[in-house]
């Protein structure tokens, strides 16, 4: 029972702290994430949602704590380890990320071409499908330039799929788009999960995107998880900052401490 | 006093961080251009050979028309002042020895520096403002790698073989002009004493120091490029400060062979 019990599980963060300096960012974090899932990070502007994400693709090292990934501590990986478990993720960044000098296609295929010895036909195939699968058929020879934002975001969607990776993560995936663009790329992300029993992590601050795909949501605040869960038991939480996200309220200005408030204007204790 | 003592110790500790830092990107790239293609992780030719082309044979036209000037210049006013002992046939002398030891490796690293060290800091800097290099450490694929070493062995290889083309451009920016009937030296008295006056040595101080000019001129641009924060204005700013740091380096590094090829 124990055993497939954390074969379901692919993604384990446990106690996470990370710091700046001498600024705690994300202070204890637990989570688990199950295979085929989409887990989305919620949270305000500076919560640490994307300081926990450059954590989970390793862009950052944790002060302490553990990530697991397929049961391997990713934190404690040499390079060679840590490059062989990063050809089985893939990562959508916010602005897209694409090599501007390369076509949308050499972008796609840069991967296929750096780690696995195909045949250059082959990959040219595999670079067509790929990006066929995000609406993209027949941009492969455009520049990133030439593209829009939410054409950007597909072909980045490619790019992170190209190796065929079980986890991929998404970055503000809806940020600066428009609503049907938007709309549109919630649905590829469900798709992608469908098609392909894809495990998605998601950082972001649109609840209309969470309320479309999130099977689990966990919500940041202050660097802390505040709510865990289902977006239905989220709901029903009685926390403060969790109610004023889903009414999206503005924080309420009488709330401050005044004696905080003089103290940071001041610089005195 | 304490203020004074503060500055230059954070002024120091800065520049031991750069040099640490520096130290930390000589190493991972020596890695990766001798080290990881012997176990098999090999090198990107291509990438090397357009940046090859970038570098090299894309500067040679704005290298050799200025080095072609620089050359009339020269001989202009060695005329100016061997004309009156009558002894003009020694302006070969002092042309070709300038441009060899000189005015060539300078000239040419200093340009290259403005076309090419300044596309390196911007270039890399865009790259790290946009996720780019994030990018390439998430799909497993090493910076260093994949845009520093093609750069490096460009770099290397390109500054000496157009510093050894600017050096014959300038010769013979100074053989026309002498050779003119402004200056009337004999073309075959001008050319016998080129090859009189040089020996292979200036030759060689010439090329030993433009490859150390390249090697500065990449490395600057690359440290440049990855200290690039805050969106287009860091880019503008560190591509600025690539530039300065570049070429004052190459002046000191200059000063620095020349003393030692004077002496040995």
């Amino acid at each position: 029972m124990a055993a497939s019990n954390d074969n379901d599980i692919i993604i384990e963060v446990r106690d996470l702290v990370v710091k700046y300096g001498d600024r705690t960012v994300l202070d204890g974090i637990n989570f688990q994430v199950r295979r085929g899932e989409i887990f989305v990070i919620l949270g305000g502007s500076g919560c640490g949602k994307s300081t926990l994400l450059r954590n989970l693709v390793g862009l950052m090292r944790p002060y302490s704590g553990r990530i697991l990934i397929n049961g391997q501590d990713f934190t404690a990986m040499n390079d060679e380890e840590r490059t062989d478990a990063r050809k089985r993720m893939g990562m959508c960044f916010q602005g897209s990320a694409l090599f501007g000098s390369m076509s949308v296609g050499d972008n796609v295929a840069l991967p296929l071409r750096e780690h696995t010895r195909l045949e250059e036909s082959t990959i040219e195939i595999m670079t067509k499908i790929k990006l066929e699968l995000v609406g993209l058929g027949g941009f492969g020879d455009f520049l990133p330039a030439e593209l829009s934002g939410g054409m950007k975001k597909r072909a980045s969607l490619a790019r992170a799929m190209a190796m065929d990776p079980e986890i991929i993560f998404y970055d503000e995936p809806s940020a600066g788009l428009d609503p049907i663009v938007a709309a549109g790329l919630d649905g590829l992300i469900r798709k992608m999960q469908h098609t392909f029993n894809l495990t998605s992590v998601v950082v972001t601050h649109e609840m209309e995107s969470v309320k479309q795909i999130a099977d689990t949501v966990c919500m940041l605040e202050r660097g802390r998880i505040v709510g865990l869960g289902a977006l239905e038991e989220l709901r029903a939480l009685d926390y403060p900052y969790v109610q004023q996200f889903f009414a999206r309220r503005a924080q309420d200005e009488s709330q401050i401490d005044s004696a905080e408030y003089l103290r940071s204007l001041t610089g005195l204790e | 006093m304490t203020s004074v003592v503060g500055y230059s110790g954070r002024a120091a500790l800065d520049a031991l961080h750069a040099g640490g830092m520096v130290c930390v990107l000589i190493v991972d790239t020596l890695n990766w251009l001798f080290v990881q293609p012997l176990r098999g992780k090999g090198l990107r030719l291509r990438s090397t050979v357009e940046h090859f082309v970038e570098f090299g044979v894309r500067s040679m036209p704005i290298v050799g028309l200025i080095c072609f000037l620089v050359g009339v210049i020269i001989a202009m006013q060695s005329a100016y002042t061997l004309e009156k002992w009558g002894a003009t046939k020694f302006i070969a002398n002092l042309v070709g020895i300038s441009a060899l030891r000189e005015l060539a490796p300078l000239m040419t690293a200093v340009l290259i520096t403005g076309r090419c060290g300044s596309a390196i800091t911007a270039e890399i800097g865009t790259m790290k403002v946009a996720e780019e290099i994030d990018a390439l450490h998430v799909m497993g694929l090493n910076p260093t790698k994949f845009l520093i070493v093609p750069k490096f062995l460009a770099m290397l290889v390109a500054v000496p073989c157009v510093t050894v083309l600017a050096m014959f451009i300038m010769i013979l920016g100074g053989f026309l002009l002498s050779c003119s009937p402004l200056v009337g030296v004999d073309p075959v008295i001008y050319y016998e004493q080129t090859v009189n006056s040089l020996v292979a040595k200036d030759m060689v101080t010439g090329v030993v120091k433009s490859i150390f000019f390249g090697i500065t001129i990449c490395w600057v641009g690359i440290y440049r490029g990855f200290q690039v924060e805050g969106g287009a204005e860091g880019v503008g700013r560190k591509t600025t400060s690539s530039v300065v740091t570049s070429i004052f380096l190459i002046i000191l590094l200059d000063l620095v062979w020349t003393t030692l090829f004077y002496f040995a």
